[in-house]
Parts: structure tokens; C-alpha cells; sequence
């Protein structure tokens, strides 16, 4: 094989996700009815936002060669807080704070610094106390959501303050502002994961982490972070879904996370840690979100998405093993 | 002996009631090459990984340049100048070539106060380094996972050249490679004792031992068996040390 097809075929490897995406986009636009239409695709990109954002905190951690569970539970905190802070009706105290658009740093910092905590919390037990992340975090998964019952009383907040609802609203070339901060936070983190060391690190933490920490790297120090970081992404998702919905529900995002591990798998990224891009997860999330849309289209029950989902990922992973022994010939 | 760079003394490390190291005591000079042998189980990787960061004794002390030295960390020990290479090799397959051999120590530029690496000026430094050490892999940007056992290996020994440091303690690195091979692994050691920098090696092969050490320290059950000059000594003798059939030249360095 000659080193120009050797590469081309390399780059489709890297890249399937991508083609997929394409391939399930042209075939919805030829076969169903009123697919092939602006507004459409800018409401795959828009309904993404959320479960983007909260994808790629997931995907951090799983690269570094972890697990975080209650990125789900997390949003939910993040939003029931805000809800509650700047919501005027149901259980919102309606706070006001003027000039009015200070809410809106407010309210995201809130968001950030609730996820950010129970990262560091997450974070701290798997790393300090070596104990295993998938344990740890299903624990903050299912006590996370039980704080947000217990501070909601499992009662919602609506109307959120107009102020922070305007990134909902406002658009920008067709799309939502919530969906421009979905897209720049896949931008920042991508470049931060391909071009820093500190991302270069994580990848090499999940690929051999004694190798790692015996080249000097700071293993334990790159780990919190990552937790940290996953947690505030999650909380940011938290405070896109309260714009999204206007206020927070109790049972806000539920299931939100099991789709974030089909869009994590699907983009490419191996549970086993070291393997998978930041703009493979994006593919992958638009991936989902391209077939809910084609479901609502054709009419079909809502329930139908689950059982593809799941189908989806099996077929991720089963793609997932064959691009292995495409890659073991050409190596 | 040239002036000492690393001296152990009575140096223990105890797993619960184990006594893995029961008081290891000698001293490597700069520019020295000592090998390090011993039976399986016989102290010398847990000795390596003391020395390296990876664990910390359970008593005694170590003098390092004249001082007391402990490094509580792989990063620490770099930063004193202490290279390693393990028995299990340390590369992340996942990764390519450039990114292994400047794993922790990557070159970056500044974009916007925010460090970004530098592959192309990694990429050259790799090239030249692989390729004045004789070392042929088709692609630096392959990852580790498609490379064989010998182009692994000969990645781990390159890096440790290149990076020098002052002291490189070498855990069995010789395990996966060919005779031509290890016969280059053995001309490089030559090569960075030469640039005074002390060198510790363990292996299994006696030949090998022979061939490129200067002293000869034998552990035996945790402690120090045997420490002789290799040209007052002859592999029978130091079979036997190993073994346990003679304490010959037992005690510290003099």
C-alpha cells in the first residue's frame, strides 16, 4: 500500500464519525419528506446544545481513562439553583439584581462553581482516595439528584429573568446564542485537548497512566482537574437547559446522560480510556440528535428513539473493533 | 573511583513484615557503570524504583552530589537528574513517537500567554536523536501501538540518551531486544558513562554485565552480596554470589 491511500484511509478511520453523520443526513434529505431544509439543520445544531456541552465534560474524564456518571445529576443541581435564584414564579425567589444583566454572569458563575465543587468532590475521592470513579460518581449521580428533590421539594421553577433568557432567544446567522456557546465551548476544548500539553497529558494518563507518572507528569494534579472541569461543563449544561426550559423542573435532564455516553461512544471516544477527539464527540452528538429529528418527521413515536439509541451504540462499538483490525493491517 | 554521585546507605524498605531490602549500602561514581544482579525476588527492581521516586524506603538514607537526597516522586527524581528505564516498558501506545519521548517535557511556544506544543520542533529533535542512534521507524507521527517490541524498546533507550540527566538507572532494558540491537543499547551506555554520567544496570545476563560495567554489585535476599571491580572478578565468582554459595567481597563500597 503506498504511504497516499495509507494516509487517506487513515483520515477516513479518524474521521467516521463525520462520513456517518453525512451519510445519515443524505439519505434523510432524499427520503423523508421536508428533511432537506435550513431550519432543520439548524434545529439538529440548536436541540444539540445541551447535550453537547454535557458531552464533552464526559468525554474528558473517559479520555483521562475515568468515568463520570453524574454529569446528568450535576446539570440538574446547576439549573434547580439558578431556577430557584432567578425564576419569579413557581419556586423561584425572583432575585433581581441591577443592572439587570449582571444576572447573567451571576447566574452562569453559580451554575460553573455548583458543577465545578462536586468535580473537585468526584475528583478527590478517585484520585486522593483511589477509589473507583465509576462508584463515586454513580453515588454523586444518584445523591445530586436527591438534592435537587430536596431543594425543590419536587416542585419547579418558571419564568426565568428575561435577561438571562435573552441567550435563548437571541439568534445569531440562525441559531440560538445557547447553541453558538455549545459550539465555542467545543472549539476552546478541542484546542485544548490537541494542542496543550495539559490535553496531551490527559490522553497519555488514559492510554498508560504509570508510564505517565513515571515521565514526571503530574498524574493526581491532571485527574482533579479533569473531574473539576467535567463538573463545571456539566454545571454550564445545567445552566443552558434552565434557559432552554425557561426554569428547572426536579426531574430536569433525566436521561440526558445515558444519550451522552451513546454521543461519547459513537464520537469515537473507547471507554478504555487514551482513544477519541473532542470534535468526534460533536459528530456524534449531531448524529443523535439528525435521527431525532428524523423520527419526529416521519411521525413516528417518540418512544422509537430509545430503541435506536441503543442500537446506535452497539453499532458504535461494533465499528469501534473493526476500525481496530483495519488499523492492525495497515500498521 | 571517581568522586560518588549516588551513595545508599543502609537503605531498607519493609512490605508489612516483608522485608524486601533489609540494608543496602554502596555508592556509584560519576561516569561509572555498575551492574546490578541478583536472583528473581532478589531486592534490585524495588532498589531501582526507591532510587527512581517510585517508592519510598522504609529507612535509611541516600546521598546524592554530597547531599541527602529523597525523591518522593518520578518528578522528582527527574528534576535531581535521575533518568529510569523500566523493565515494563513506560510508553503510552496511544500516543505517537514525538509525543512518547517528550512525555512531561514538551516544547512549547506561547500563543497568547496560553502554552501550545510545538510539534514541528519536537518532530526534528526526535528525527535527529532516532536517527544518529541508528534507529529506523517508518513514521514518527505511527502511534507506539503499531510498532514492534524492538522499535518500542529502542524508543525508551533513545529517550534516555537524549535526555541524559545524571544518573540513569536501566531495569532490565535489554529484554526485548535482538543481538545487533542490544549490542548498539550497550555501545550507547558506553557512550553516556563517557559524558560522566553514572549509570546503573540491571540484567539477568551475565555476558551482558561483563561486557559493559565497571563495577559488579550483587544482591542477594535484600542485601548487599557481593561489590567488586569487574576485572578482579570472573562470571563464576559472581554466580556464586548470587546464589549464595559464597559471600566474597561482601559489605559496603570502600
Amino acid at each position: 500500500m503506498n504511504p497516499r491511500t495509507r494516509h487517506a484511509l487513515e483520515f477516513v478511520l479518524d474521521n467516521l464519525v463525520w462520513f456517518m453523520l453525512l451519510f445519515v443526513l443524505v439519505v434523510f434529505s432524499i427520503f423523508i419528506p421536508n428533511y432537506f431544509q435550513l431550519g432543520i439543520f439548524a434545529n439538529i445544531i440548536e436541540a444539540s446544545s445541551v447535550l453537547g456541552v454535557m458531552s464533552i465534560g464526559l468525554a474528558l474524564v473517559i479520555i483521562a481513562g475515568h468515568m463520570d456518571l453524574s454529569v446528568e445529576s450535576v446539570a440538574a443541581l446547576s439549573a434547580m439553583a439558578v431556577g430557584i435564584l432567578f425564576c419569579s414564579s413557581g419556586i423561584g425567589m425572583g432575585v433581581q439584581l441591577h443592572p439587570e444583566w449582571l444576572m447573567v454572569p451571576v447566574s452562569l458563575l453559580l451554575a460553573l462553581a455548583v458543577g465545578g465543587l462536586i468535580g473537585a468532590f468526584n475528583g478527590y475521592l478517585v484520585v486522593k482516595v483511589k477509589m473507583s470513579a465509576f462508584i463515586i460518581t454513580l453515588a454523586s449521580y444518584i445523591w445530586v439528584r436527591g438534592l435537587v428533590l430536596v431543594i425543590s421539594g419536587g416542585r419547579s421553577a418558571q419564568d426565568l429573568a428575561p435577561a438571562i433568557r435573552w441567550f435563548g432567544i437571541q439568534r445569531l446567522i440562525g441559531l440560538p446564542l445557547t447553541a453558538w456557546i455549545a459550539i465555542a465551548c467545543f472549539v476552546v476544548f478541542s484546542l485544548i485537548m490537541a494542542k496543550t500539553p495539559f490535553g496531551r497529558h490527559l490522553v497519555m494518563i488514559g492510554g498508560n497512566e504509570t508510564a505517565t507518572f513515571r515521565a514526571g507528569i503530574r498524574v493526581n494534579r491532571n485527574l482533579i482537574i479533569a473531574f473539576v472541569l467535567a463538573g463545571a461543563i456539566a454545571g454550564l449544561a445545567g445552566w443552558l437547559l434552565a434557559i432552554r426550559t425557561s426554569g428547572a423542573t426536579a426531574n430536569l435532564g433525566v436521561g440526558l446522560l445515558f444519550n451522552a455516553f451513546a454521543a461519547v461512544v459513537i464520537g469515537g471516544v473507547s471507554l478504555k480510556g487514551g482513544v477519541g477527539t473532542l470534535p468526534g464527540v460533536y459528530a456524534g452528538v449531531l448524529l443523535l440528535s439528525a435521527i431525532n429529528t428524523a423520527i419526529n418527521l416521519m411521525g413516528l413515536p417518540a418512544n422509537f428513539t430509545q430503541v435506536i439509541h441503543g442500537l446506535l451504540v452497539l453499532a458504535a462499538v461494533l465499528l469501534d473493533a473493526f476500525k481496530q483490525t483495519i488499523r492492525q493491517r495497515l500498521a | 573511583m571517581s568522586e560518588p554521585l549516588l551513595v545508599l546507605d543502609n537503605v531498607t524498605k519493609n512490605y508489612g513484615a516483608i522485608e524486601a531490602l533489609k540494608g543496602i549500602s554502596f555508592s556509584i561514581g560519576k561516569g561509572e557503570v555498575v551492574a546490578l544482579l541478583g536472583d528473581n525476588g532478589a531486592g534490585k527492581s524495588t532498589l531501582v524504583k526507591i532510587i527512581a521516586g517510585g517508592l519510598e524506603p522504609t529507612s535509611g538514607r541516600m546521598l546524592f552530589e554530597g547531599k541527602e537526597f529523597l525523591a518522593r516522586s518520578p518528578a522528582e527524581a527527574k528534576a535531581a537528574g535521575i533518568e529510569t528505564v523500566y523493565q515494563d516498558l513506560s510508553l503510552c501506545t496511544n500516543v505517537d513517537v514525538v509525543a512518547n519521548f517528550f512525555m512531561g517535557r514538551e516544547i512549547t511556544r506561547k500563543v497568547l500567554g496560553i502554552p501550545v506544543l510545538d510539534e514541528r520542533a519536537m518532530e526534528a529533535v526526535v528525527g535527529k536523536a532516532l536517527a544518529s542512534a541508528g534507529t529506523r521507524i517508518p513514521s514518527l507521527r505511527t502511534n507506539v501501538e503499531h510498532l514492534s517490541g524492538g522499535q518500542r524498546q529502542a524508543i525508551e533507550l533513545n529517550r534516555f540518551v537524549h535526555w541524559g540527566g545524571k544518573l540513569v538507572l536501566l531495569d532490565e532494558p535489554f529484554a526485548a531486544l535482538g543481538v545487533e540491537q542490544t549490542r548498539r543499547g550497550l555501545d550507547m551506555i558506553r557512550q553516556v558513562a563517557k559524558q560522566g554520567i553514572g549509570v546503573v544496570i540491571i540484567t539477568h545476563i551475565m555476558q551482558q554485565a561483563f561486557q559493559v560495567a565497571d563495577r559488579i554489585v550483587v544482591i542477594r535476599q535484600g542485601v548487599v552480596a557481593g561489590d567488586v571491580a569487574r576485572n578482579k572478578t570472573s562470571p563464576d565468582a559472581v554466580i556464586n554470589m548470587i546464589t549464595g554459595e559464597t559471600l566474597a567481597g561482601a559489605g559496603p563500597a570502600g
